[in-house]
């Protein structure tokens, strides 16, 4: 293998991908831009639900609103909850005229104050996000009137309200910085990467494979004096740097996102919406050191998605058929990046870390939440390191079938 | 230049090329005729190291094809109907891009590109983007590259399907020029009248077998024919593999 026919194919590959501006701009700076984009959207929307919900006005339909103690009345009020008497709840809620209704039982007073207990009914179409703030508006307003009541009848046979909460329960939390402000949202970090990483590597790989068959060209390339061994390696140059600069990309827009979520969101939405931030990664400190590891198995990983993007599309005589060769691979992706947010209950053992793809996942999650194991890092890279040999392996073998370079 | 013995190929149990031999000089322009299927890419894809022969062998060059293909592709230049070009690539920058995959320096590339400018007429083709030029303008990138490193073999294989008249009669001067410069030239075909106007010696291709092998004149007397159609379906009803012909 001749080092300088290996960049000369490289190098035209790079520059073909280059002027190719829809896939540039697709797989490059789609990334940077989208990804701020939804990550300050998804906070601003539910960060503004959960205020606008609590200071609007909720109308209440009741019935009996006449057996409404005046206290409860006056809880409601606080709460911004408007009662008003209404002959059938469910439909008054049913057909939107009020977003909560309350069913009271005419001798809603003379139970309570006999001591009895009563039962009401809050009315609410469930399963809107919507609808169950305004219900639990008012189920506050009336968990506070009951809790007044148990206080009152405790008070009259001389008890202390806390002999009813005998253990006060106080969590500690015991996680380190890096973990705290990475949230438990950290795993769309490994997410992007390896989503952006396919998408950035198969713009190229196809174009290089499948893209040199039907355009006519492949047949040319193999009549000239390189190796297949070099046109294989070359290819795969290409692709793997195309493959980490989106994945780069998507970083840099998510930490984009996250300083102006972190800066000029999180303080704009007050107190709920900082939690989404943090809850998204938002706050996320990650050291330099880790950032090189991250960037490391970051690049293993393109490598190993390139390799088999190259192996995979050289099947295939056209740009569509390699498309949909090559489709399935984003879900090889995507359920491990999922399946990461549970990967504490999980139980998985260190043997995961040999699994290739999925380990890169592993150990980038890992790092992001600053709880990396050197032992599972190493035992990473090395089994990247050996599946991008397989896969390019593969590559080559395609390269050199004829019934695959010439297939009718 | 050019020495073919007794290849044969098959696909599964499709016989593709069935024991062919034959030789080209340098000087000379070496015609395979055949209908479709009838073998000729297969061939010339075996001599240009592509794909290897079940059994036989042949020199190019001088170059033994399994045992030096690297040197066999060195000496050869291809071109074939349905080459492409790197559309987002222009004209020079895909010359420059061979070039540099045969070893050839920048200096080297520049002499050459000017003097196949000056021959095929490449005009604006060298500076603009190969991806919306017409079929002929293609066809004159595709062949400048394949003998871009003055090779001493040259195969055309249905060089011409898909050309205009006047874009078919540009690729048909060449051959005979690339003749002139003292370079063997097989030229693969299906159309009687390209092979009667520039062949040498032709080669009649049927079913894998070449069924016979002469000048255009002996060709024509040995099958008392008038014409090259005549004595090609003569050749292939005398070699008994066509039973489905008739006269
Ligand atoms: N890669 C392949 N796999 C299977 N069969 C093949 C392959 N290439 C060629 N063949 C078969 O071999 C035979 C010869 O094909 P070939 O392409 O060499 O013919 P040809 O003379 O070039 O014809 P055409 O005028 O159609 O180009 C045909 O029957 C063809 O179907
Ligand atoms: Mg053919």
């Amino acid at each position: 293998m001749r080092p300088g026919i290996i960049r000369r194919i490289a190098a035209k590959e790079i520059l073909s991908t280059l002027r190719d501006r829809r896939a540039i701009i697709s797989n490059l700076v789609l990334p940077l831009v989208l990804l701020p984009v939804i990550m300050m959207g998804m906070p601003l929307l539910l960060g503004g639900l959960f205020n606008r919900e609590a200071a609007s006005q909720t109308d209440l339909a009741v019935e009996n609103l006449a057996a409404m103690p005046a206290q409860l009345v006056q809880l409601l009020d606080r709460a911004n909850v408007s009662p008003f008497e209404a002959g059938d709840v469910i439909a008054a809620v049913r057909d939107d005229e009020a977003q909560v209704g309350l069913v009271l039982p005419e001798d809603f007073e003379a139970l309570l104050s006999e001591g009895e207990a009563a039962a009401v009914q809050v009315v609410s179409k469930m399963g809107s996000l919507s609808a169950e703030l305004n219900a639990s508006k008012v189920q506050g307003a009336i968990d506070g009137y009951r809790q007044q009541i148990v206080g009152e009848r405790l008070a009259a046979v001389g008890l202390d309200p806390s002999v009813l909460n005998p253990i006060i329960i106080q969590p500690v939390d015991a996680s380190t910085d890096a973990e705290r402000s990475s949230g438990q949202l950290s795993w769309i970090i490994p997410f992007f990467i390896a989503i952006w990483a396919l998408a950035g590597g198969q713009m190229t790989a196809v174009d290089a494979t499948a893209g040199e068959k039907e355009r006519g060209t492949l047949e040319s390339l193999l009549v000239s004096p390189v190796s297949r061994a070099e046109v294989v390696v070359g290819k795969f140059f290409a692709t793997t740097l195309f493959s980490i600069i989106a994945a780069a990309m998507a970083i840099v827009g998510y930490v984009v996102g996250s300083m102006i979520m972190s800066n000029v969101v999180g303080s704009r939405i007050g107190g709920d919406g900082a939690e989404i931030v943090a809850l998204m990664g938002g706050s996320l400190q990650v050291t330099p050191q880790s950032i090189v590891l991250l960037l490391v198995s970051a690049l293993l990983l393109a490598g190993t998605i390139s390799s088999l993007l190259l192996a995979i599309s050289m099947f295939a005589r056209s740009f569509k058929e390699a498309q949909t060769y090559v489709a399935p691979l984003s879900f090889l992706l995507v359920i491990p990046a999922v399946a990461l947010q549970f990967k504490d209950l999980l139980d998985l053992g260190t043997w995961i870390y040999a699994v290739p793809l999925v380990n890169a996942l592993m150990v980038m999650d890992d790092l992001v939440r600053g709880s990396i194991d050197f032992a599972n890092l190493l035992v990473t890279w090395l089994s990247l390191l050996a599946t991008i040999a397989v896969f390019l392996g593969l590559a080559f073998l395609n390269f050199r079938k004829e019934n695959v370079l010439f297939r009718t | 230049m050019v020495e073919v013995n007794e290849i044969s190929k098959s696909f599964g149990d499709v016989t593709a090329v069935s024991r062919v031999s034959f030789r080209v000089a340098g000087g000379e322009v070496f015609g395979l005729l055949g209908p479709n299927g009838a073998g000729k890419t297969t061939t010339l894809r075996i001599l240009a190291t592509l794909i290897k022969a079940n059994s036989g062998s042949a020199t190019v060059a001088g170059f033994d094809i399994d045992r030096d293909p690297q040197r066999v592709r060195h000496a050869i230049g291809v071109v074939n109907g349905g080459m492409g070009l790197y559309d987002r690539l222009t004209g020079r920058e895909v010359l420059t891009y061979f070039g540099g995959l045969y070893g050839m320096n920048q200096q080297q590339m520049d002499e050459r590109i000017n003097q196949l400018d000056e021959l095929l007429s490449l005009g604006d083709a060298l500076t603009r983007q190969t991806g919306d030029f017409s079929t002929g303008m293609k066809q004159k990138i595709v062949i400048a590259r394949a003998v871009l490193h003055d090779p001493p073999v040259i195969f055309f294989d249905e060089a011409t399907s898909g050309l205009d008249v006047m874009a078919r009669r540009a690729v048909l001067d060449l051959v005979s020029e690339f003749a002139r410069q003292g370079k063997a030239v097989v030229y693969s075909t299906h159309v009687m009248s390209e092979v009667e106007e520039l062949c040498d010696r032709i080669a009649i291709v049927y079913q894998g077998a070449i069924v016979a092998q002469d000048t255009l004149p002996n060709l024509l007397e040995s099958t008392g024919a008038q014409s090259l159609e005549r004595a090609f379906f003569d050749v292939v009803k005398r070699s008994g593999l066509a039973t489905e012909l008739v006269s």
